[in-house]
């Protein structure tokens, strides 16, 4: 009992020593802009020229936050940020995890499909932009004589209409299925990566046992795989939310700064408003708008880690 | 060497196995090929546009329906590509922010995740989840901070200012504790009884085991240097600390603002080529799997 | 949930453990130099003018790879007067870049010395005071004796003002009821009508000067090819706000109590207009036709427009298409529609410079010796020209030998872009200034979509539509400026 008091004491300075380096630079570069963050929110009216000008006295408040709060379009924003994670999440996890184990389950072929996989890692995101526009865009619709692109193409090959996804009079779901469809694209790499990495970590043993019972394909995957695999999932389930209700650059990728199809409704996303309200000098309400986003995710991901708590096999 | 066994035993069961499994067996392999060879396509798609972008004329880009295979292949956007920009010091610089960015950070985020996975102390949990929820807050806000604190240490244009700020990944801590988790405790209380210094044990064990995962951040981090585009360029004011994407985005830009695309995308491709080569060879480690005799004992 | 309090505290903890790492960095934003001079708007030139001292100037601006050759040309020029100030520049992306980059750098006194700029940029500058008003330069007669032995005036002669395009150099005005010059014109374009000069022979159509006869020709070249749509105009934010100007009906103002005008009865009657015409199929946009209208005017086949509304810094991209060696039409050039063609107005686009306060004078002096350089030097003017397709601010290259000569080459085959600059010099006395002040770009942006939702709008109620979308941008505006 003694020693094991022992140990414990020598663990403590020791995880202090092995973390010490990421502290310290995690406070440095990470919680003194957070700091700072706060900082500007609770500054009513707040903004940095401002300050620099001259012209701001520190008057603190929470009336940065009624700003965003009564913003017409808030609830727009709250509503498509959300939207976006939970369509777009669940999707790409599903999408990659079963991508993963099947490039892992094969024999021929498998060293050249996986450089395939490989490729969107050397591809530079400025042609990734470029790519994406052109899949869905239908040139002069509405028009005598519109072109359309190749996902219509395709489409069209099966007999369906073209649809109107990304141009002008393009309804509401019709876009945000292109966003989903882009958004699940851009996370495919990734996952497929963590989680191939993930699967060459679990331990062939229970393969082997499940081989010797023959048992079938389908129960090995849900029985064996999910769960060897879960701290894996957790972590790609937990930071795709994260990183979805950052979801940003994909809907200017595609729609441009304003921000929706010409004539459509608002695409906007909380951080679309943060990013607005940066470039009208209004880093108050950035700010306030950023807190907000941030007591949401954390929120759903304390959901997530509870869930995954109970799931997660280690 | 797992695979091979696994093969070996594999073929043993084939000969006991019916028809029908086999039949079944057979469809399921063609349904995977398909799947794969499909997903495949997609995932490919934006690397095949680059390269068929990169010989097309700007007409030819600019036509309203894209063509997709180049009418005319234009060899010369290559030429204007080497002469436009300076992108060997570009690529240079990027090679060793990568490098160097990449060694210290696994380095960092291979202790932080062993004392999160396997210590034991006071205010762990807590902790953890305190560095999860400083991924939560968008760090655009963070740029002009920032900024600011490099300022003050004196840090601009260096190659410190494009590496320190970037060390510390939460994300890869994270993934990288959620590995060492799969990884039986009981190894570690045996070598704690063998006497085995935890750094001995970290590299003899923990890090093999954990390749795969250790080889994704390397790759990703190599992209982070290889698509970093707004810190660099705020924080350096020549050539000389910039980093590739820097180059690749404003050179070919005219007056107004519009890229000459078929050029940057031969400059981009061409840069893209050692990259692919390391990655094809670092993929080789993430597929290999690791030897095993480490958890059968 | 215990946990998730236990780490919200330790968040917080964090936080205030950096209050003592905040102090010591707190004490930065004194970088620019006039904070006391809050309310001036003059900046005190120093006596002794330029000293010789040695400085570094730093110039951000967004030139390709070809445009900063012809800088790097011309800095050893600069230096043959001046030798002992050092020019370094860097390109910071695009227009927005650097206004990014400089927004950023303000906050650490870090800004460059002199940079390329729009008008919004500037107002959003000017609320952190940061921008020298340059009229005490210009009016500034404190002899400079360059490298050479040449004794000249620090600030511009009689002669120097005259020679600048007055649209161009009245643009350094537009930010306060004052008048006080912030900005100098490096390079402009401006819009122009191009049009198939081919396909209106033909038919023997004429060039319109007014809208009227615009709506006119469109439903002529309806009648002569149906599956066309007569009319591209790239920029709805550049129609919405030169329509106002043409019509003399307001936009924007500097009234610090209500800058945004253009919710009013003839804006919304234009509007209503276009709507129609977009309906009819005459005319369409960049935004909702989907894809560049220059796409549509060089069409080889299928769709076709025969006349597009458009930068002038684009021209290249108006050239007639090549099949089998042959040029499918020629395309010419003319002022767009009007709607008093005696007085004319067309949008003026392109960089301007601004320079920065400094705590060391002799930057800023040493700034606007090079600025001055760069914006009254016909040789470097000629060149960038050449180079840039833009046109150059000061009449008197139009007389400099190369320069003729590369306009002389100009023909709707082959080379627009030396056509478009004729235009461009040839229409100066049309450009106009839009009013800048911090939120003038939201104003932009809004009547941009505004303009996009009318015209593609589809339902019966279009007055009330209309009326709504106004009422949505100003409520946008007003957001983005409060």
């Amino acid at each position: 009992m003694k020693n094991f008091l022992q140990k414990i004491k020598f663990d403590q300075w020791k995880a202090w020593i092995y973390l010490s380096p990421a502290i310290v630079l995690l406070l440095i570069f990470t919680v003194w802009p957070i700091f700072n963050t706060l900082r500007m929110a609770f500054w009513n009216g707040y903004g940095l020229f401002k300050e620099l000008g001259g012209e701001l006295q520190f008057e603190f408040g929470i009336k940065n936050f009624k700003w965003v709060v009564g913003y017409g379009g808030f609830l727009d924003c709250l509503k498509n940020t959300m939207l976006l994670t939970v369509l777009t999440v669940p999707l790409s996890t599903i999408l990659a995890l079963v991508i993963a184990v099947s490039l892992n389950a094969i024999k021929p072929f498998q060293r050249f499909l996986q450089t395939i996989f490989f490729l969107p890692y050397v591809t530079n995101s400025i042609a990734i932009g470029m790519v994406f526009e052109a899949m869905f865009n239908i040139v002069g619709f509405g028009t005598s004589n519109p072109s359309y692109g190749i996902i219509n193409n395709i489409l069209g090959v099966f007999g369906v209409d073209p649809i109107n996804w990304i141009n002008a009079g393009s309804g509401y779901w019709a876009n945000i299925a292109v966003l989903v469809i882009y958004i699940v694209w851009n996370a495919l790499p990734f996952k497929i990566l963590i989680l191939l990495g993930g699967l060459q970590s679990v331990n062939k043993q229970y393969y082997d046992a499940a081989k010797i019972d023959s048992t079938p394909r389908l129960r090995v995957f849900t029985k064996i795989t999910v769960p060897l695999l879960s701290p894996m999932i957790a972590y790609v389930v937990i930071t795709g939310f994260i990183g979805g209700f950052k979801e940003y650059s994909s809907i200017v990728g595609i729609f441009g700064d304003d921000m929706h199809a010409v004539g459509g409704e608002s695409l906007n996303t909380m951080v679309g408003y943060i990013y607005k309200q940066l470039g009208e000098n209004h880093e108050g309400d950035a700010s306030a708008a950023a807190l907000i986003l941030f007591a949401i995710i954390f929120v759903v991901t304390m959901i997530n880690m509870y869930v995954s708590k109970k799931k997660t096999h280690y | 060497m797992a695979d091979k066994v696994l093969t070996t035993m594999h073929e043993k069961d084939m000969q006991k196995v019916t028809v029908a499994q086999k039949i079944t067996k057979v469809i399921v392999m063609f349904l995977l090929y398909a799947f794969l060879c499909t997903m495949a396509l997609i995932i490919v798609f934006p690397f095949y546009w680059m390269i068929i972008s990169s010989l097309k004329s700007t007409v030819e880009y600019r036509l309203p329906i894209p063509t997709l295979f180049p009418r005319e292949i234009l060899w010369g956007n290559y030429l204007e590509a080497f002469t436009a920009a300076n992108l060997g010091r570009l690529f240079l610089n990027t090679v060793i922010v990568g490098l160097v960015s990449t060694i210290l950070s696994l380095v960092i985020t291979v202790l932080s995740a062993f004392a999160f996975a396997r210590l034991e102390f006071k205010g762990k949990n807590a902790l953890f989840a305190a560095l999860l929820a400083t991924m939560m807050i968008p760090g655009e806000l963070f740029t002009i901070t920032n900024y600011v604190t490099v300022t003050k240490f004196g840090w601009l244009d260096s190659y410190t200012v494009l590496i320190v700020p970037f060390l510390v990944s939460v994300f890869y801590i994270y993934l990288l504790r959620q590995n060492f988790l799969q990884i039986p405790n009981e190894l570690y209380l045996a070598a704690k009884v063998d006497g085995t210094s935890d750094l001995k044990y970290l590299w003899k064990v923990m890090i093999p085991l954990s390749l795969p995962n250790l080889i994704s951040i390397t790759i990703l981090k190599m992209m982070g240097a290889w698509n970093s585009y707004v810190w660099p360029r705020l924080v350096t004011s020549t050539d000389d600390y910039r980093l590739i994407t820097n180059g690749l985005r404003d050179a070919f830009t005219d007056m107004s603002g519009q890229a000459n695309i078929p050029v940057q995308m031969a400059a981009v491709t061409v840069v893209s080529i050692p990259l692919f080569l390391v990655f094809i060879f670092l993929r080789k480690y993430i597929m290999k799997g690791v030897s095993r005799s480490g958890i059968k004992g | 949930m215990k946990r998730s309090i236990i780490s919200l505290l330790l968040v917080l903890s964090m936080l205030l453990g950096t209050v003592a790492f905040a102090s010591c960095v707190e004490g930065q934003g004194g970088g620019l130099g006039g904070n006391d001079a809050a309310n001036k708007v003059t900046y005190e030139v120093p006596a002794e003018g330029y000293d010789g001292s040695e400085v570094t100037i730093t110039f951000y601006h967004s030139m390709g790879a070809k445009l900063q050759t012809v800088l790097n040309n011309y800095i050893p020029e600069f230096n043959k007067l001046y030798p002992n100030i050092t020019v370094e520049h860097a390109s910071q992306g695009d227009y927005d870049g650097v206004r990014d980059q400089i927004k950023t750098a303000l906050t650490a006194g870090n800004q460059p010395n002199i940079a390329y700029c729009y008008p919004d940029h500037v107002a959003l500058y000017n609320v952190a005071k940061a921008v020298v008003p340059l009229d005490s330069f210009i009016e500034s007669t404190i002899p400079v004796k360059d490298a050479a032995g040449n004794e000249t005036v620090l600030g511009f002669t009689a002669d120097q003002i005259a020679d600048f395009i007055p649209g161009y150099y009245a643009e350094g005005t537009a930010f306060d009821a004052a008048g006080t010059m912030y900005t100098l014109p490096m390079s402009k374009s401006t819009e122009a009508l191009y049009y198939n000069k081919t396909f209106f022979e033909k038919h023997g159509l004429k060039v319109p000067t007014t809208w009227e006869e615009m709506g006119k020709l469109c439903e002529q070249i309806k009648a002569i090819d149906p599956d066309c749509i007569p009319l591209g105009y790239d920029s709805e934010a550049n129609w919405f706000i030169t329509m106002c100007e043409q019509y003399g009906s307001e936009y924007t103002s500097l009234d610090k109590n209500g800058h945004f005008k253009f919710d009013n009865e003839t804006n919304r009657g234009f509007v209503t207009m276009f709507r129609e015409w977009h309906q009819n199929g005459w005319v369409t946009t960049e935004e909702i036709y989907g894809s560049y209208t220059s796409g549509l005017f060089t069409a080889t086949e299928g769709q076709k427009c025969y006349m597009v509304i458009g930068s002038t810094g684009g021209a290249s991209y108006q050239q007639p298409p090549q099949v089998d060696g042959q040029h499918l039409f020629e395309t010419d050039m003319a002022t767009p529609p009007q709607i008093d063609p005696s007085k004319p107005k067309v949008i003026s686009q392109g960089p301007s410079l601004c320079i920065f306060k400094d705590s060391n004078p002799q930057e800023v002096v040493a700034s606007w010796l090079f600025v001055k350089f760069l914006t009254t030097n016909v040789e470097f003017q000629a060149a960038f020209s050449m180079a840039s397709g833009y046109a150059p601010v000061i009449k008197s290259v139009q007389s400099n030998p190369v320069y003729q000569q590369w306009l002389d080459a100009a023909n709707g085959f082959t080379n627009l872009t030396a056509m478009s600059v004729k235009l461009a010099l040839s229409q100066s006395n049309a450009y106009f200034v839009s009013p800048a002040f911090n939120g003038s770009s939201a104003a932009r942006d809004q009547v941009g979509i505004l303009m996009q939702s009318a015209l593609v709008y589809k339902g019966n109620d279009v007055d009330a539509k209309i009326k709504k979308l106004f009422e949505d941008a100003i409520y946008e505006c007003e957001y983005a400026a409060h």
